[in-house]
C-alpha cells in the first residue's frame, strides 16, 4: 500500500524521456499507472526512478489510415478508445470499454497495457490477432517490431530499458472478434481469445502463457472456411498444445478447455462483425 | 440487465399513528453525504506514531529470533514491540472453551510460534505511514518452518499440532442428539446418504478495515481507543485481564464505522499491542489495517465440513430427521470460538418440522486466519446444510422442491413453535413467503423459460433458499459448551434525558455501523414522548466512557430492534413518567391526567394547560424548589437495561431457548449456465423477508438488499482459498471478487410482517440474513446441471471453474437406500 | 533533466490553490487525507479495486490511491467536500438520503464523485449506464439497489416505488 522511496521526473519531450530512462538503471516509464502504481504499492517491484509521460502529447491521438487501419498513440487512454468506439475499428473501443471501470479507463493507456504485458491484459492478444506493429524509440533511433516479436515475457516487451513505445500501427481490416471469461462483469480475464480475419485467420489466446499464444494449427485448419463446423473442428486439440497456469480462478485443464471454446467464439464474432 | 423491479409486495401489520413504521429521513445521512463522518482513521493527534505490524510469511513456523535493531536505527522510528515483551507484560487472552481448547495461549503478538500467514510477530512505530512500512522491512525474523496444516479433517489426526499447550487441534467436540434418530431411521421408507458437503470460507469484508488510534494517560492509567470495535463490552473483557488493568481503564470511542458484519469483534489482539505501544512510547499510536491484512489475518467466517449426512424420509417426502458429522475449521486461534459450536443450534431444524436430529460436532484449529462471528454466524452454515438436504432429497426422490418444502415447513398455525432442542420460533409464515417468492420470480412460466434457454444453448436452473435470521442471543448457550462459563441471558442499555433547554438526548449501548440506530431510536422516542424525531438528539456512535452500557452491549447478532430499541423504549417510558409527574406536580393533578403531545406535557382534559418540555427541563434542573416534595426525586435522566426473558438452558439435554426472535427469508433464483464454459448468469432473483414489525421499512429493505448481495458474492466468487503451504490465494479485492454494481441480478422484493409476541415493539432483529442467496444459488445450479449427469453441488461457493468441474466429474457422492 | 525525491507541488483542491512539499512516493489519497485534512475521501483496499478513494482530477473520475501526489502538480482536484460547501445538500446528496442509498457511508464519497462525473457527462443515464458508472465503487452494505435509484432520481428520472 505504501511505496518505497523513489525519484521522479516529468519530461517535456520524448527525447527527454528517453534520456532519463537511459541515464537511470532502475527507471521505468509511468503512463496511466493503473498497473505500475499497484506493483509499487505491493512492493513487488520498486523502480528507482519514475519517468512520468503525462506531458508528452505527441504520444496521444488516433489517426485513421484508411480501410480500418489506424495509428494510435500509446498514451491514448481506454476511455479515449471507448469514446472512439464508432470509429474505424470498432473492436478497440468495445474491448477498451470492458476493462475494469471508469476510473481505470480514464487513466489506463493502451501503451501501458501492452508494455506491462500482464498475461491477463486485453490488448496483447487482441493486437497480436490484429497483426499490429510497434514503433519504439531509443537512444539508437527508431525501429518497428511486429506483434509476434513484441511480447517477450511477463512484464517484458521489445521496448527495453532506455526506450519508449511511440506508436501502435494497426493494418487495414475490420473482421475482428474478442471473447473472454472474466472474474465478474468487466473483471480480470481468466482466459481471453482474439481473432482477426483478413484473408486467413489470426487467432491469439491470452492468460495461458507469459505472452499471447498464436493458435497456428487452428489457423491453418481454418484456412478460408470460417463456417461454424470448420472452426469448431479446427479448435479441437488446441487445449492440448497449451501449458496454462493453474491458480485460484482456474485449473490448467479449465484454461485449456476455455481456450478452445473462446477461440471458436472469437473467430465467429470476427466473422459476424459488421 | 433489466429494470429494477417494482412494485414491492408488502403485507404490513396494522400501523398505529406515529413515526415507528414510517421512513423518516436518516439522521446519519447529512454528515456522511458531505464527507463529514468521523471514522477512526480520520482522527489525528499531534505527535502520533504510525504502526506497522511485521507479519509471518509462513503458515506455521517457530519464531527463533526477532531482531529489531536495524529498524530502530532508521530515522523517524519511535520504537518497536516484540512477542517477548508481550509475553512478559501481558497474560494470555481468556479462552471460552473447555480443555483442550482452554489451554490454548493466545497473545497480542506471536510468542515463539506463528500459526498463520500474516500472524503478527512484531510492531514498528514511526513518524509517517511510509516510514513505519520501511522500518518493518528492516526487522529481521528468523523462522524455522513447520508443516502447515490446511485441512480440517487432517487436523483431527493431531499429527501436526498447532498448540502444544492444548495437546490437540480439537478446540471443542460434542454430540447433539435430540428426538430419536434411530427410531426415525426405522420409521423411514428411504435413507438418503450424502458423503460430503462443504461450506466454504469467506467473509463480509467491510469496506473500512479495522484499526485504532490509542492514547495512554500516564497519570490515570487510562487508555482511550478511537476505533471501530463493534462489541466493546467483550473487547474489554478480553483486554483488561490481559493488560492486568481494570475494565474502566479501557475507553472505546467510536463514531462512524464503515461496516463491520462481525469482522470487528475480535480486534483485541491488535488493540492490546497498540495499548502496550502507546504506554511504552508515551505517545498516541495509530494503526490502520490494510485490505490484505484483513483478508489474511483478521477474521474469516466459519468454514464447515459436513460428512456422512443421513436423512430419514418417507416415500411421500415427509422428512423425519437427519444425522451428520460436522467439522468446523476455526483457523489458528479460537477467540470467539467455540461459541459457533452451539450457536447453530438456534436453528437446529432449519425451517422444517423434523424432530429427530443428531449432530456430532468437532471444531479444530488449522493454519488459516482465525474466524470471527461473520454475518449469519454459524446459523448460516447449518441452514445451508438443511437447505441442501431438502434440495438433494427432492432431487434424488424425483420430488418437487416446492412441494417438499411446503410439506415439511413449520406452519404459521404451529407458532410459537418449540424445536427439538427447546428453541422457540416466535412467529412466521414460511409457506406464504414461498408463495410470494414464487410469484415474484414467475415460477409458473418456468418450463417455458427452460426451453427458451435451451434454444440458446444454455441450461436454466431454478432454486429456492429458505432461511432464518435468529436474533437476540441467550448467552447461556455458552454453558452448553463449557459448564464453567458464567454467561447467560442478554442485555442492552439506553439512556434518555431531557435537558434544561428541552433537548431530548439519547445515548445507546449499541455500536452502529450503518444500521440507522440514531434514526430508529429517535422514532421510538418521538412516539412515546409525543414529539418529532427532529427534536430527539441521539449521540452518534458509542463512547464507553459516557454511553451507559452493559456486559453484552454492542451491535451484532441481529438484535438491535429488540434489545437496543427495547432499552430505548424502557428508558423513554421512564422519562415520560417523570415528565408527567413534574407536570402533575405543577398543575396539582395526577400523572394519569397528563398527556404528552406536540413536545408538551399537558392536562388531557384541558390541553391549554401545557408546559413545553423546555419548561419541564428548566424546573427540574434550575427551579426545583417550586416542586412538591414527593416529586423532587425526578432527575429527567433515565437509564433502562432491557433484559430479554431467558432462562438457563438444560446442560444435560442441551435444551432450552437460545434466541428470542426468528426473522424469515425465502429467496428464489433463476440461473442460466453456459455448459461449454461453466459461466452462469443469475437472470432473475426474488427475496421475501419477514422480520415482524418494521420500525423503518426503508432500513429493513436496505438490509435485505445488502445481505442478499453479500450472500450472492459468497455463492459465486467470494472464497478464502488456501494453497497447500497455507498461503491465502485471495488476499485482496483483485482476486477476492465481491459483487460490483454490474454483477447484481434484477432484484424483486416482497415483505410480510409476522409480529413477534416476545418483543417490546413486535419487531424482530434482522440484518444478518441467513445466507438465503447461497442456498438458492446452490439449488439453482443443481437444477440446471441435472440433465448433464446430475452432479452433486456440494460446495457453498461455486465459481465458474467449479461449475465446469461438476460437468466434467459428474461427481455424485449421494445414494438412496431402503430404510 | 534531473530527478527529484520530493517536490513543492501546487494543486488546486476544491477551488483553493495549495502549495505543499510532498515526497515523490506519497499517494494522492494520503496527501488529501493526511496532509490536507480532507478526510471525506476514504481508503478501502490496497490494490486500487474498491473506489472509496475516487475524486475528480482535471474533471475526470480517478482513484486517488492510484496516483502520486507529485503527478498532480498543476492539477485541479475535486473531492466530496466540494459538493456542498454550504450547509444545504445538493440534489444528488439529497437523493442519496431520500432513497437510503447509504448505510455505513464509507463508500458514499466515492459513489457521489462517480455519480457527479456521470451526471456531468450524461444527464439522463439508463440503469445500465448508471451501473457502469459506479462499477468501480464497491459497496458492501446496500447491494447497489438504492444507489441506482438515487442516481436515477437525481437525474430527474422518475423512480417508481
Amino acid at each position: 500500500m505504501l511505496l518505497r522511496e523513489v525519484e521522479y521526473a516529468r519530461p517535456k519531450t520524448v527525447e527527454e524521456a528517453i534520456e532519463l530512462l537511459a541515464a537511470n538503471d532502475g527507471a521505468r516509464a509511468l503512463a496511466g499507472g493503473q498497473t505500475l502504481i499497484n506493483v509499487m504499492k505491493a512492493r513487488a517491484a520498486s523502480p528507482d526512478v519514475l519517468v512520468d509521460l503525462q506531458d508528452l502529447d505527441e504520444l496521444r491521438g488516433i489517426t485513421e489510415t484508411g480501410s480500418g487501419g489506424l495509428e494510435i498513440g500509446p498514451m491514448t487512454t481506454y476511455a479515449e478508445l471507448a469514446s472512439d468506439a464508432a470509429g474505424a475499428r470498432s473492436i478497440l473501443g468495445e474491448v477498451a470499454s470492458s476493462i475494469a471501470d471508469v476510473q481505470v479507463r480514464n487513466r489506463g493507456t493502451i501503451g501501458g497495457n501492452v508494455c506491462s504485458n500482464d498475461p491477463t491484459n486485453h490488448f496483447p492478444p487482441l493486437l497480436v490477432a490484429m497483426n499490429a506493429s510497434f514503433t519504439i524509440q531509443g537512444g539508437e533511433g527508431e525501429r518497428t517490431v511486429g506483434a509476434d516479436e513484441f511480447f517477450l515475457g511477463v512484464y517484458m516487451t521489445a521496448a527495453g530499458p532506455g526506450e519508449v513505445l511511440t506508436k501502435i500501427t494497426i493494418p487495414p481490416g475490420g473482421q475482428d472478434g474478442f471473447a473472454a471469461v472474466t472474474i465478474g462483469r468487466d473483471g480480470t480475464a481468466i482466459v481471453a481469445a482474439a481473432a482477426s480475419l483478413n484473408g486467413g485467420a489470426r487467432v491469439a489466446i491470452g492468460c495461458v502463457d507469459a505472452v499471447p499464444v498464436r493458435a497456428r494449427e487452428m489457423e491453418e485448419k481454418i484456412g478460408h472456411d470460417f463456417g461454424d463446423d470448420n472452426v469448431r473442428a479446427a479448435a479441437s486439440g488446441l487445449g492440448g498444445t497449451l501449458q496454462p497456469p493453474s491458480d485460484v480462478h482456474a485449473s490448467s485443464d479449465y484454461r485449456r478447455a476455455l481456450a478452445e471454446v473462446l477461440a471458436v467464439r472469437a473467430v465467429v464474432a470476427a466473422r459476424e462483425r459488421r | 440487465m433489466t429494470e429494477v423491479q417494482e412494485p414491492l409486495v408488502v403485507e404490513e401489520t396494522e400501523t398505529k399513528p406515529g413515526f415507528v413504521g414510517t421512513n423518516v429521513p436518516r439522521k446519519e445521512d447529512k454528515r456522511l453525504v458531505q464527507g463529514q463522518g468521523v471514522f477512526f482513521d480520520d482522527v489525528k493527534r499531534h505527535g502520533m506514531g504510525y504502526v506497522h505490524f511485521v507479519r509471518s510469511p509462513y503458515a506455521h513456523a517457530k519464531v527463533v529470533h526477532v531482531d529489531v535493531s536495524k529498524a530502530l536505527e532508521l530515522g523517524g522510528v519511535f520504537g518497536t514491540l516484540t512477542g517477548d515483551e508481550v509475553a512478559i507484560l501481558t497474560d494470555p487472552f481468556f479462552e471460552l472453551s473447555t480443555p483442550p481448547g482452554a489451554h490454548i495461549k493466545d497473545y497480542a503478538l506471536a510468542v515463539g510460534r506463528v500459526r498463520h500467514v500474516g500472524d503478527p510477530v512484531a510492531a514498528v512505530v514511526a513518524s509517517s505511514r511510509e516510514l513505519a512500512r520501511d522500518a518493518a522491512e528492516l526487522v529481521e525474523v528468523e523462522y524455522e518452518p513447520l508443516p502447515p496444516l490446511t485441512d480440517a479433517e487432517q487436523a483431527l489426526e493431531d499429527e501436526t499440532l498447532l498448540h502444544d499447550d492444548a495437546g490437540s487441534n480439537v478446540v471443542w467436540s460434542g454430540v447433539f442428539d435430540w428426538g430419536d434418530w434411530d427410531g426415525a431411521k426405522a420409521e423411514a421408507d428411504k435413507i438418503v446418504k450424502i458423503d460430503r458437503l462443504h461450506f466454504d470460507r469467506f467473509s463480509s469484508t467491510p469496506l473500512e478495515c479495522s484499526g485504532a488510534l490509542v492514547e495512554y494517560n500516564r497519570g490515570t492509567g487510562q487508555w482511550t481507543m478511537y476505533c471501530n470495535h463493534q462489541m466493546p463490552g467483550i473487547g474489554a473483557i478480553w483486554m483488561a485481564p490481559a493488560l492486568r488493568t481494570g475494565l474502566d481503564k479501557l475507553r472505546f470511542v467510536t463514531q462512524d464505522i464503515g461496516g463491520a458484519f462481525g469482522n470487528k469483534i475480535c480486534l483485541h489482539p491488535q488493540f492490546v499491542a497498540l495499548c502496550l505501544l502507546a504506554r511504552k512510547l508515551n505517545r498516541p499510536v495509530q494503526w490502520t489495517e490494510w485490505r490484505t491484512d484483513q483478508h489474511t489475518a483478521n477474521a474469516h467466517g466459519n468454514e464447515r465440513i459436513f460428512r456422512d449426512v443421513e436423512v430419514a424420509v418417507k416415500a411421500d417426502g415427509t422428512l423425519l430427521g437427519f444425522s451428520c458429522r460436522a467439522i468446523d475449521d476455526c483457523g489458528a486461534f479460537p477467540r470467539y470460538e467455540p461459541l459457533g459450536c452451539i450457536i447453530w443450534a438456534q436453528v437446529t431444524p432449519g425451517c422444517y418440522r423434523w424432530r429427530n436430529i443428531r449432530v456430532d460436532f468437532t471444531q479444530v484449529c488449522t493454519n488459516k486466519s482465525p474466524v470471527s462471528p461473520n454475518r449469519g454466524y454459524s446459523r448460516m452454515q447449518h441452514l445451508w446444510l438443511t437447505e441442501r438436504i431438502i434440495d438433494i432429497v427432492a432431487n434424488e426422490l424425483g420430488l418437487d422442491p416446492v412441494d417438499v418444502r411446503k410439506r415439511n415447513y413449520v406452519r404459521a398455525e404451529d407458532m410459537p413453535y418449540e424445536t427439538p432442542n427447546g428453541c422457540v420460533y416466535d412467529s412466521g409464515d414460511y409457506a406464504r413467503c414461498l408463495d410470494i417468492a414464487l410469484e415474484l420470480i414467475g415460477h409458473e412460466g418456468l418450463e417455458a423459460k427452460r426451453r427458451d434457454a435451451e434454444s440458446r444453448g444454455k441450461l436454466l436452473g431454478f432454486g429456492i433458499g429458505s432461511t432464518l435470521d435468529s436474533g437476540t442471543n441467550n448467552f447461556g448457550q455458552s454453558t452448553l459448551l463449557n459448564p464453567e462459563l458464567q454467561f447467560s441471558g442478554n442485555n442492552e442499555v439506553a439512556t434518555v434525558k431531557l435537558d434544561i433547554f428541552g433537548e431530548i438526548v439519547v445515548t445507546l449501548g449499541t455500536v452502529p455501523q450503518g444500521q440507522g440506530h440514531e434514526t430508529t431510536a429517535a422514532q421510538v422516542v418521538a412516539d412515546i414522548l409525543g414529539c418529532s424525531p427532529d427534536d430527539v438528539h441521539v449521540r452518534a456512535g458509542h463512547d464507553s466512557y459516557w454511553n451507559s452500557h452493559a456486559g453484552f452491549s454492542g451491535t451484532y447478532a441481529s438484535q438491535f430492534a429488540v434489545t437496543g430499541l427495547g432499552a430505548v423504549k424502557g428508558a423513554t417510558e421512564r422519562l415520560a413518567e417523570e415528565i408527567k409527574r413534574v407536570a402533575a406536580g405543577v398543575f396539582g393533578a395526577e400523572p394519569a391526567d397528563i398527556e404528552l403531545a406536540e413536545g408538551q406535557a399537558r392536562l388531557a382534559a384541558n390541553p391549554e394547560a401545557a408546559i413545553p418540555f423546555m419548561g419541564i427541563g428548566a424546573i427540574v434542573n434550575a427551579n426545583n424548589a417550586i416542586l412538591p416534595e414527593d416529586v423532587r426525586d425526578v432527575t429527567l435522566n433515565c437509564r433502562y437495561v432491557y433484559v430479554p426473558p431467558f432462562q438457563l438452558p438444560d446442560k444435560e439435554r442441551k435444551f432450552g431457548n437460545l434466541t428470542l426472535t426468528y426473522a424469515t427469508q425465502v429467496h428464489a433464483a433463476l440461473v442460466e449456465v453456459d455448459p461449454e464454459t461453466g459461466v452462469y448468469d443469475i437472470v432473475d432473483y426474488a427475496a421475501v423477508d419477514d422480520c415482524g414489525k418494521r420500525i423503518h421499512p426503508q432500513i429493513v429493505e436496505g438490509q435485505v438488499h445488502g445481505a442478499t448481495a453479500q450472500a450472492l458474492g459468497a455463492a459465486t466468487h467470494e472464497i478464502f482459498a488456501y494453497d497447500e503451504e497455507g498461503n491465502l490465494l485471495t488476499p485482496n479485492f483483485y482476486d477476492y471478487h465481491v459483487p460490483h454494481a454490474l454483477d447484481m441480478p434484477p432484484m424483486r422484493n416482497g415483505y410480510i410482517e409476522s409480529a413477534s409476541p416476545f418483543t417490546p415493539l413486535g419487531a424482530k432483529g434482522m440484518g444478518e440474513g441467513g445466507g438465503a442467496a447461497i442456498h438458492a444459488i446452490c439449488a439453482a445450479l443443481q437444477d440446471a446441471l441435472r440433465p448433464r449427469g446430475n452432479p452433486l453441488v456440494w460446495r457453498s461457493c461455486n465459481p465458474y471453474h467449479q461449475v465446469w468441474q461438476y460437468l466434467q466429474d459428474g461427481k455424485r457422492g449421494v445414494e438412496v437406500v431402503d430404510a | 533533466m534531473s530527478t527529484v525525491g520530493s517536490k513543492r507541488i501546487t494543486v488546486t483542491v476544491n477551488g483553493e490553490e495549495v502549495d505543499y512539499d510532498v515526497e515523490a512516493r506519497r499517494l494522492l489519497v494520503h496527501f488529501l487525507r493526511d496532509d490536507l485534512d480532507l478526510t471525506g475521501t476514504h481508503v478501502g483496499c490496497d490494490t486500487g479495486n474498491c473506489g472509496a478513494c475516487s475524486v475528480l482530477y482535471n474533471g475526470q473520475l480517478v482513484k486517488s490511491c492510484m496516483l502520486l501526489a507529485i503527478q498532480a502538480d498543476g492539477a485541479t482536484i475535486e473531492t466530496v467536500e466540494s459538493l456542498s460547501a454550504e450547509e444545504e445538500l445538493t440534489p444528488l446528496q439529497q437523493a442519496f438520503s431520500d432513497h437510503h442509498a447509504l448505510q455505513c457511508g464509507y463508500c458514499t464519497p466515492g459513489m457521489l464523485m462517480s455519480a457527479t462525473a456521470l451526471l456531468r457527462a450524461n444527464d439522463r443515464p439508463t440503469e445500465e449506464q448508471i451501473r457502469k458508472a459506479i462499477q468501480g465503487n464497491i459497496c458492501r452494505c446496500t447491494g447497489y439497489v438504492n444507489i441506482v435509484k438515487a442516481i436515477q432520481a437525481a437525474s430527474g428520472q422518475g423512480v417508481e416505488g
